[in-house]
């Protein structure tokens, strides 16, 4: 089994410019957070951010300028916080593009490409200026006479996911809830996975059925210690609402939030690797 | 002291007006973003439907969270599920139309039941980029029914159009801090005031014409028995949250 262990910097460097990223978590929590850090400090630029609800993922790289587009059901802190901020200036000024999805589409796109092939029947949908607005066709059933919508397959480049435990070659455990990581990593062209540890996985085969993310699926494996932060990591950690808070607080203004991020994320002293 | 002579609050009125609604043996479904629906939920299972099963975005199955979070992803909503699911699993469960009731709200809200989360102004240029529907838009249309809640009841929300359909679908009721409408032939109809709200206060504070009079129903009062288990499974009050 292959050693896939690289530095943060060396993962994160692969991601190139204008790739179609999907982020692991959901809102606040088990988000990559100090991934999103990295690309944050390399100054990727175009992305496509794909993830069913995201939250400071989405806003801190859009502020950062790293965004082209966001393929997303919700961006927004949930009820703690609101809105996202810098993700509503820059799809507002017309920066980003919001592609709005239903969450659902976000997971049939990604089933597609999962599946292989060019797109996926979703349910729903009737009755939405989403379709019509995104350009999501309804077809024809071949069986019947009934019509559906289909979605195209939504392939990321790279999927970049944070799990508590890891092996070198890259088998991932998640604790609680897997968001849609599994999908995406399913679904990706290449997987990053940071990972609070990085422990010897001749243990996993004890219980392989706690493994979330097979390591054949995995290109890079991170050790990461609080790699989630500021997001929530359980059972190891909660989400940081004070930094939240404060990042949130600068985020409503463009210099201001051009200057937390100097300050807070590309200082030397900060956010460690 | 709980004293139930004295006018609810309207976190506690939405709350218990919500959980009413949902009936045992029914599969409810919350997802992020959404402090009432879970107190609402949780209320009805200690109250008239043990029987419910309870559903959320975090795929736990009937958790009894010890702390209520107020981001309803959180892992505290895990507490004591003895299954766990996906919300992919979740959103099948709509899909194929096992999914009995959706919480779900709208920064708008139309005559028709139908809400827009996308945006305020034109869609491709928004004067407000809003969150999103997250699963409203496919949960709308396929779950049995569902129950909108809204913590603002006002001409801004409740608009006789919508500056974007985000989801349209099987509304049954929709709870405010000023009353409750239910859904017939595809037309909001006020169903009940909550004690105190005017019938002239509730016509000024919605956007399309309502048929609301001295004749309309008022909401029952919490009883005590209501509010003693809210407090006793919301003790922080995670239900005040959304009128912060």
């Amino acid at each position: 089994m292959s050693d896939k262990r690289a530095t943060l910097a060396e993962a994160v460097a692969t991601v190139p410019d204008g790739a179609r990223i999907a982020v692991g978590g959901n809102t606040l929590h088990r988000g990559p957070g100090a991934a999103v850090h990295e690309i944050v400090r390399q100054g990727k630029h175009g992305l496509e951010i794909v993830k069913t609800a995201g939250a400071y993922d989405v806003d801190l790289l859009c502020a950062a300028g790293c965004v082209a587009a966001v393929s997303a059901g919700f961006v927004g802190y949930e009820t703690p916080f609101g809105m996202a901020p810098a993700y509503r200036e820059a799809v507002e000024s017309g920066v980003v593009e919001a592609r709005e999805h239903a969450c659902a589409t976000v997971i049939a796109g990604l089933r597609a490409a999962i599946q292989g092939v060019p797109f996926m029947p979703v349910a729903g949908l009737g009755g939405s200026d989403l379709p019509a607005a995104r350009g999501f066709q309804a077809v024809a059933d071949p069986y019947s006479e009934a019509t559906v919508y289909v979605v195209p397959a939504l392939t990321p480049d790279v999927a970049i996911l944070h799990v508590q435990e890891a092996d070198a070659a890259g088998n991932g455990r998640i604790i609680g809830t897997r968001f849609e990581d599994v999908l995406m990593a399913q679904a990706a062209r290449r997987v990053i996975l940071t990972a609070e540890r990085i422990t010897d996985g001749a243990a996993f085969a004890e219980a392989p059925e706690s493994v979330a993310i097979p390591s054949f699926l995995v290109d890079t494996v991170v050790a990461a210690p609080n790699g989630a932060w500021p997001f929530s990591c359980t059972p190891h950690y909660g989400y940081d609402a004070a930094y939240l808070g404060a990042w949130l607080a600068a985020a409503r203004d463009p210099d201001a939030a051009r200057e937390f991020i100097a300050d807070q994320i590309l200082a030397p002293a900060a956010v460690s690797a | 002291m709980i004293d139930s002579g004295a006018r609810a609050a309207p976190w506690d009125m939405m709350a218990v007006a919500m959980a009413r609604l949902l009936h045992s043996g029914e599969t409810v479904f919350h997802g992020v973003a959404s402090p009432l629906p879970m107190v609402a939920i949780l209320l009805a299972t200690h109250l008239h439907a043990p029987d419910l099963t309870y559903l959320n975005i975090t795929g736990a199955i009937d958790a009894e969270p010890e702390r209520l979070p107020e981001s309803t992803v959180d892992p505290a909503l895990l507490h004591r599920t003895r299954a766990l699911v996906t919300l992919a699993d979740l959103f099948d469960l709509s899909a194929r139309g096992r999914l009995d009731v959706a919480f779900l709200s709208g920064v708008q809200i139309d005559a028709e039941g139908r809400i827009n989360l996308s945006a305020i102004g034109s869609y491709q240029h928004p004067t407000v980029r809003l969150p999103g529907g997250a699963g409203s838009a496919m949960l709308m249309p396929t779950a049995r029914r569902v129950i909108l809640w809204r913590t603002k009841h006002d001409p801004r929300t409740f608009v006789e159009r919508l500056d974007f359909v985000t989801a349209a679908g099987n509304v049954d009721r929709v709870v405010t801090p000023l009353g409750i409408f239910a859904r017939h032939d595809h037309r909001l109809e006020v169903e009940s005031l909550h004690p105190g709200v005017t019938p002239d206060a509730f016509r000024e504070a919605t956007g399309f014409a309502v048929a609301v009079g001295p004749e309309t129903p008022v909401t029952s009062t919490p009883t005590v028995e209501e509010l003693m288990v809210l407090r006793a499974i919301d003790p922080g009050g995670v239900v005040r949250s959304e009128f912060a």
